[in-house]
């Protein structure tokens, strides 16, 4: 199913400025290729444009994320992947200067309509960073934070299970048990960045939104939150941007890919790395450019 | 073209060493001359510094120690024209001054006529009749008998004890008369005359006389001030700084906002006395010469260097952390306080204990309120009249008599110990609560 006709109406190329050589030029695109929609959306995207001022940063982009299913978007830097995952928890919402034009519904409900509690949006679309951002706090309150400023626990012990279970959900718990009361900031890079995915499921959100969570991980770092991503995928819907194609093809169910704003093709994460349909995608994970 | 390129750099090549060697020595050359400019600098500051420094401590250090006289002091009724010692009216009203008089010339029983009872009586200071008062009506059964009682020395008699009067100059040149002079080695002689550590100075108000005159008034009046300038400028100030760096958009409004406080950090202090004596007493009709106007106009002297201080640690805290919060859900004002705030804290309260410091030290806008006002009593409140202590420098700065130039430095001295002090709980503050993250 091609969605080009339905939501690509007017095409403009010039619209995005400032494209850099290292991309090829779109020419005569004619709208995404591949399996945009699902039959059973978590989040669904209609026609989403972003700005930056006058620079169009997203180009009328239109894509699901199914329920319980883990969705990488890959694509060259500065390609709107990770401006795309931050307009599904409106964390674009402090930068003055930033439009968003387009639909974006949660379960079916539009999250840029007028008096949409942003904050309520957000306990339920959490989101895990490029670089590991805990709190110069405790571990124990790291986790606690969200729980508390949500009012989601009333009493002490109940906490304490909250924080426990989110901390054995993220791998974490076995290893930090015995100093929960010890600063965050002490952890190992890997460590932290589990404190965050710990920090975010404490709160117990229906979609994690990743943006690049492994960057600044080693390796080992990095496959333990690999498995990590494939376990919550049980019961959490997962976004995830990632720079690494072979990290888009273990953790991810589909796999869609960004080119100077626009969605260029979406599939099964196999059919994507297999036998991709469009020639920049091709391009792009065989490494011609990128 | 291309052949005579290649000739060029060959030739360079051939010479390449010894031009790299030439070009070398001047470029270390340079460096060094570089740094001996700095070290000059650095030296001369020093140098400054440590001129200031000796000259406020050989002065002021004497200012700490005093001289006292040791009198045989007879409370004797008659003199004191007490006939009834549990009426209070009595004993308050007795003339102290005659049985400090009588002690004097019963030591010195060859002194007779006007003249040199006055000279003899010049020699112990006006506070011996205080002191000896003092004493009477706290024990009244001391009432016809007598004691020996330490009472202060004349400034004249301390300078010559401390070598700041000259004794071998003539007598028509020195303060102290030759026959005053016999007295005080008499006393000296006889183990009547101790040094000891001025507590007058530190415990005393003001007073026209330098041996009883102190600190402790201008202490408190500047603690009262400074007590309203916290109050009022830590919490403005840092109610600024959030709101401007955190929720204010960013507009031309904002941009003059920022521009004025910029500037207004600039603006010479004493426009600030005007504005305090124009708008604080004059209009408001608050009291004149008070701590409460004292600290107002001082406020609005360190808002500009506890806003920007301010501002400049909230924009120093990452964004990751406010990414953080936000992502989980907190609201901008759950982020502002559960994170910002608490890692701002550090250079906010450096900044302001910093503005503090300046506060303290600032004389000129106070004379315009009336803060330069001679003032005896300890101030007991916030609208009592009062001084501060860089004012009461400046006010015996201006002093005629000699013991006053010790007491400024003293006072100097003083002012800055509570500058260091200062200054010390900001690095102090600023090591304790720095985190990393």
């Amino acid at each position: 199913m091609t969605l080009s006709n339905q939501y690509t109406e007017s095409m403009d190329d010039n619209a995005i400025s400032k494209p850099e050589s290292r991309h090829p030029v779109l020419e005569n695109w004619d709208g995404t290729v591949g399996q945009a929609l699902v039959e059973e959306p978590r989040m669904s995207a209609r026609s989403v444009d972003v700005f930056y001022g006058d620079t169009q940063a997203i180009d009328n982009v239109s894509l699901d994320i199914g329920k319980n299913e883990v969705l990488a978007m890959i694509g060259p830097s500065g390609c709107g992947k990770s401006t795309f995952l931050r307009t599904l928890n409106r964390m674009n919402d402090s930068i003055d200067i930033c439009r968003v034009e387009g639909d974006i519904l949660l379960d079916g409900e539009d999250i840029y309509k007028k008096h949409m509690d942003v904050v309520a949006l957000r306990a339920k679309v959490g989101m895990v960073f490029q670089k590991p951002n805990p709190f110069p706090k405790s571990i124990y309150d790291n986790v606690a934070y969200g729980p508390r400023i949500h009012g989601l626990v009333s009493r002490r012990t109940e906490l304490d299970e909250v924080v426990e279970t989110a901390l054995r959900k993220a791998g974490l718990w076995d290893e930090i048990k015995d100093r929960l009361d010890k600063p965050a900031t002490g952890l190992s890079g890997g460590q932290q960045q589990r404190l965050c995915i710990a920090r975010t499921i404490a709160i117990s959100p229906e979609v994690i939104l990743m943006d690049e969570p492994c960057s600044a991980l080693d390796p080992i770092a990095t496959a333990r939150i690999e498995e990590l991503i494939a376990e919550l995928s049980q019961n959490y819907t997962i976004a995830i941007v990632t720079h690494s194609m072979q990290q888009a093809a273990r953790v991810s169910q589909r796999t869609a890919y960004f080119h100077l704003g626009k969605l260029i093709e979406v599939g099964e994460t196999d059919h994507i790395f297999t036998s991709p349909s469009h020639k920049l995608t091709e391009d792009y994970i065989t490494g011609r450019f990128g | 073209m291309t052949e005579q390129k290649l000739d060029a750099i060959e030739r360079l090549a051939s010479v390449k060493q010894d031009r790299l060697n030439a070009k070398l020595k001047s470029r270390y050359a340079r460096e060094r001359r570089f740094q001996a400019y700095g070290i000059a600098s650095i030296a001369a500051g020093l140098g400054f510094l440590v001129i200031l420094l000796t000259t406020i401590f050989s002065q002021g250090l004497s200012a700490f120690w005093t001289t006292y006289v040791e009198l045989e002091v007879t409370y004797d009724p008659q003199v004191l024209y007490i006939d009834d010692a549990t009426d209070a009216d009595q004993l308050r009203l007795a003339d102290y001054g005659g049985v400090v008089r009588e002690a004097l010339l019963s030591r010195f029983p060859d002194v007779s006529g006007r003249q040199a009872t006055r000279e003899l009586t010049s020699l112990v200071s006006n506070s011996a009749e205080y002191r000896v008062r003092e004493r009477l009506i706290a024990n009244p059964e001391l009432l016809g008998q007598s004691e020996r009682l330490w009472v202060l020395a004349d400034d004249d008699l301390d300078l010559l004890r401390k070598g700041i009067i000259d004794r071998e100059l003539p007598e028509s040149e020195r303060r102290i008369s030759d026959q005053e002079l016999s007295w005080i080695d008499s006393w000296n002689e006889a183990g009547e005359l101790k040094r000891r550590f001025n507590t007058v100075f530190f415990t005393n108000g003001d007073s026209r006389d330098p041996e009883t005159a102190g600190i402790w008034g201008a202490v408190v009046g500047s603690f009262y001030t400074l007590v309203v300038t916290l109050l009022l400028s830590f919490p403005i100030g840092v109610a600024a700084a959030i709101y401007l760096e955190e929720f204010a958009p960013k507009n031309r409004l904002t941009d003059i906002i920022e521009v004025n406080i910029n500037n207004l950090a600039a603006v010479p202090s004493i426009v600030f006395g005007l504005l305090g004596l124009a708008v604080f007493i004059n209009f408001f009709g608050l009291p004149r010469s008070a701590p409460v106007v004292g600290g107002l106009v001082l406020t609005l002297m360190t808002l500009p260097t506890i806003i920007i201080s301010a501002r400049s640690a909230i924009r120093a805290v990452p964004p990751s952390i406010r990414e953080a919060a936000t992502g989980l859900g907190a609201s901008k004002m759950q982020v502002t306080l559960h994170h910002v705030l608490p890692l701002a804290m550090p250079g906010m309260l450096t900044g302001t204990i910093i503005g503090m410091a300046q506060a303290l030290g600032e004389t000129a806008p106070l004379l315009m309120i009336g803060m330069v006002a001679f003032i005896v009593d300890i101030p007991g409140g916030f609208t009592d009249p009062s001084t501060v202590l860089p004012v009461q420098v400046y006010l015996w700065s201006d002093s005629p008599e000699r013991a006053f130039i010790a007491k400024t430095s003293g006072a100097i001295m003083v002012l800055l110990g509570f500058l260091a002090v200062m200054n010390l709980l900001a690095v102090f503050l600023r090591k304790k609560f720095e985190r990393r993250w």
